[in-house]
């Protein structure tokens, strides 16, 4: 998590000193500091020079003097995009995958939390919590590997349980149907445990003392997660819930390209994945400029209207 | 004006100086210096294990022309995703360039990134030399400015490409000539489905029918009358087709295919089956069909029976003539040039790098990629024809890793080299059941500046639509019945008539340039 700027602050000490004061008090500070600014720098900063070709008619071989001397077109490519076929649906795709993701793998994590701190053996709890959140630690391209595998449809694990049980094998990975459902849940499997980790730490932070006053007033289990827990941690899911949002737009590019083929491009081709045939593949690198500084817009717009959010709902934002 | 006419006058004199060669010139030391190197861009083996940057072949041609070449070798798999970047950039590039694709549409060649090999001939005579022999190929290399940017790796077109395998053995079991038309085919394959074929007492373990996605156009595109795998084909007026966008043919196509899938004769898994898995199941013995490239019948999916280790005279999996349908089957081929090489024009020792090349192009060079060096790879018999030693096929690591073949150079390929390591019956069915139905794909031919701009606005989505609504109709996912006109129209909208008039002005000047 980002460091959140809850109120305006200025260090007493802070007051009567110059600039270059307090550069020589925090020159170590800033000497550690300054790999960081470097890469945001390089890796950030410089290749948004690369958005002009979006706007002009990049040639191979130009490299980045081409950001100078390429031939302006001005919004052509953004027009290609807009009154090509796939544009809405490439559109729809990325916004449903990573508002299915939410939906259903939000309120899990929070579900999960309440059900681990309400068990009475720490050990079982402190078992369940490693195993859930070990899954977060295995890279994608193995989790969608194990999940070729086990949907394979003539030697998979599930179609062997279907056939067993009389039923027709279902081609999962080619089946446009299944594709965002095995993304949402495959997800959510991967991150479910690790996401709890904060809630849990929220639940825990919860003062014991009201715990037993609820109890000295006779509250069940269940009353005690609707009535205290719940509230007590409300402002840690919304906090999160709209720093979630601000990533919607989101969809990791590796994870869809591991798993979709040209069967399930019509749930699962995402902007990112069309960017990276058009650009990469077939070099129209002008138009995936376009394509990408678009998607990056919409993002753009997604991040700064919900840090706005956030600071109206919970007094707290990023910037 | 003045200069076109001043470099045609060039050009016919190089020609005329072409003729006068009447044998290849080989390979000369490039320079007296020591230690003068080139730095080449290209692609590593095929095989993971291989590493081709210290092979003795291709050292050997070093040597011999006294250059030293600083690999920038790079595994094939990946090397469009990697090297069309490094173009792009145009920074730091080597003086030797394998081109990620032919550039066909000029992306490469229009930037000026490449010397026109053309002006330099003089410098290359072996490059000179192979162009005038093989003219068709030369207007194939002639871009529309008249140049020649690149020097070609090619292939055999004709043999050892993608056909038709039987397990011939079931076929005997069922008692039944091999089929060679559609309906004689799916007949078999019900068969192959529904009996116990590899005599196990088990009924339900035949795949009758395996084969990768991608080979479906080949297998059973001519027969219904086109050729999807180039996607743009040319009838016999010389009239200018897409294939997905014929209503009647393609539809019939679709259908054939759907008809397949809903019988189990087309595996639910086609769209994600590999080679290794159809090895594994001819390992089995567990299915009945298969295409791929001919290659692979004696050297991969005969091998895998015990039987044929026994006895290699007879194949088991064994390639058969193509299906007929409606219209005569055909084996769908490739074109000649796989592969192109340009010579960077800030290439440091200009010279040094174009006479590497044409040393590399040389009939010496490749008598080198085919035969590898006396005693090495081959021992001269007593009449002075020659033998491969038996460690050429045994140890296929280290025969790869001497340069054979090699991907990384502009080699030619030849089918009488690749005949002497393969089985008798193996070289027999290819002359027989391959070669006589082969067919050219689609002319590769450059594009204009315009036809360029039509082809990367709409060829990629197009394409992209086909492939996913050719698996949802014939997974009937979408029905043929009700959406096959809506997917024809949302072609139209796609603007493929567009592309056609694009294809069709470059086939007509292909023809012209024929003739």
């Amino acid at each position: 998590m980002a460091q959140l700027k809850t109120r305006k602050h200025v260090h007493p000490s802070n007051e009567h000193k110059t600039l270059g004061q307090l550069i020589k008090r925090d020159k170590y500070l800033l000497l550690m500091f300054l790999p960081i600014f470097i890469y945001y720098i390089v890796f950030c900063y410089l290749p948004m020079a690369g958005l002009t070709m979006a706007f002009q008619n990049f040639k191979m071989g130009s490299g980045f003097a081409g950001v100078f001397t390429g031939e302006w077109v001005g919004l052509k490519w953004f027009k290609q995009f807009f009154s090509s076929v796939f544009a809405w649906r490439l559109i729809r795709n990325t916004f449903l995958l990573s508002f299915y993701s939410l939906i259903f793998g939000f309120p899990i994590p929070i579900l999960f939390a309440i059900c681990i701190t309400q068990l009475r053996s720490q050990k079982i709890a402190k078992a369940a919590q490693v195993i859930t959140y070990l899954p977060y630690f295995i890279s994608t391209v193995v989790v969608v590997g194990m999940m070729t595998n086990f949907l394979s449809p003539s030697n998979g694990i599930i179609n062997q349980i279907i056939k067993d049980m009389g039923g027709k094998p279902i081609n999962f990975m080619s089946n446009p149907r299944w594709f965002r459902r095995l993304y949402v849940i495959s997800g959510s499997w991967q991150s479910f445990g690790f996401n709890s980790i904060i809630f849990v730490a929220a639940i825990m932070g919860i003062d014991p003392a009201l715990y037993e006053a609820m109890r000295v007033d006779g509250a069940s289990r269940w009353q005690q997660i609707i009535h205290l827990i719940l509230p007590m941690i409300s402002n840690t899911v919304i906090l999160l819930l709209i720093m979630t949002l601000g990533n919607l737009l989101n969809v990791g590019f590796e994870k869809v390209y591991l798993m979709y083929s040209p069967a399930v491009y019509e749930t699962g081709d995402v902007i990112s994945t069309y960017v990276y045939r058009q650009g990469i593949e077939n070099k129209n690198f002008s138009f995936a400029a376009a394509v990408g500084l678009f998607y990056s817009a919409v993002g753009f717009v997604f991040v700064t209207g919900s840090n706005a959010l956030s600071r109206r709902m919970t007094g707290s934002s990023l910037w | 004006m003045k200069m076109n006419r001043f470099l045609s006058i060039l050009l016919a004199l190089m020609l005329l100086a072409g003729c006068a060669m009447a044998e290849a010139p080989g390979i000369k030391p490039l320079t007296d210096a020591e230690g003068a190197t080139v730095s080449m861009l290209a692609m590593n083996s095929w095989y993971s294990t291989v590493d081709l940057a210290d092979a003795t072949l291709l050292n050997e041609i070093e040597k011999r022309a006294n250059v030293e070449v600083e690999w920038n070798l790079i595994d094939p798999t990946i090397y469009s995703d990697t090297v069309s970047p490094m173009l792009a950039s145009g920074q730091d590039l080597p003086d030797i360039i394998q081109l990620p694709d032919t550039d066909r549409n000029m992306t490469y060649l229009s930037t000026g990134m490449f010397v026109k090999l053309d002006e330099h001939l003089d410098k290359m005579p072996n490059f000179a030399y192979y162009l005038e022999k093989n003219p068709a190929i030369k207007a194939s290399l002639t871009a529309v400015d008249g140049h020649i940017y690149y020097v070609p790796q090619t292939v055999v077109a004709d043999s050892y490409q993608p056909v038709m395998m039987y397990n011939m053995p079931w076929v005997e079991k069922l008692g039944i000539e091999p089929p060679k038309t559609l309906d004689a085919f799916v007949e078999m394959l019900r068969a192959f489905r529904d009996q116990d074929m590899n005599g196990n007492g088990d009924t339900t373990d035949e795949i009758p029918m395996s084969i990768q996605a991608s080979f479906l156009p080949y297998m059973f595109g001519p027969a219904f009358g086109m050729d999807p795998v180039s996607g743009f084909y040319a009838d016999e007026e010389g009239v200018v087709h897409y294939a997905a966008y014929e209503t009647e043919k393609y539809k019939n196509y679709l259908t054939f295919l759907n008809g397949l899938y809903n019988e189990g004769l087309l595996e639910v898994e086609f769209t994600s089956l590999n080679r290794d898995q159809i090895t594994a199941r001819f390992a089995n013995d567990q299915t009945g069909v298969t295409y791929d490239f001919s290659w692979q019948m004696s050297n991969l999916y005969s091998a895998q029976y015990p039987s044929y280790q026994a006895d290699p005279s007879k194949g088991i999996v064994v390639g058969v003539p193509p299906l007929s349908g409606e219209y005569e089957g055909a084996y769908i081929g490739r074109n000649d040039v796989s592969g192109v090489f340009g010579v960077n024009v800030k290439a440091e020792n200009l010279d040094l790098a174009l006479g590497f090349l044409d040393a590399a192009m040389s009939d010496e060079a490749q008598d080198l990629y085919v035969w590898g060096m006396e005693d090495l790879t081959y021992v001269v018999k007593e009449d002075g024809s020659r033998e491969y030693l038996p460690r050429c096929t045994e140890d296929t690591i280290w025969y790869q890793g001497l340069g054979i073949n090699a991907p990384n150079m502009p080699s030619q390929q030849s089918a009488e080299a690749t005949a002497v390591l393969l089985a008798d019956w193996h070289v027999e069915a290819i002359a027989t059941q391959e070669v006589p139905y082969a067919r050219r794909p689609f002319p590769d031919v450059y594009s204009t500046e315009d036809e360029v701009s039509v082809i990367s606005m709409y060829l990629t989505d197009l394409t992209t639509y086909v492939d996913e609504r050719a698996v949802a109709f014939i997974c009937g996912y979408a029905s043929i019945e009700d959406e096959f006109d809506s997917y024809i129209e949302t072609l139209k909208a796609m603007q493929v008539e567009e592309l056609i008039k694009v294809k069709q002005a470059q086939y007509d000047r292909y023809a012209a340039a024929m003739q």
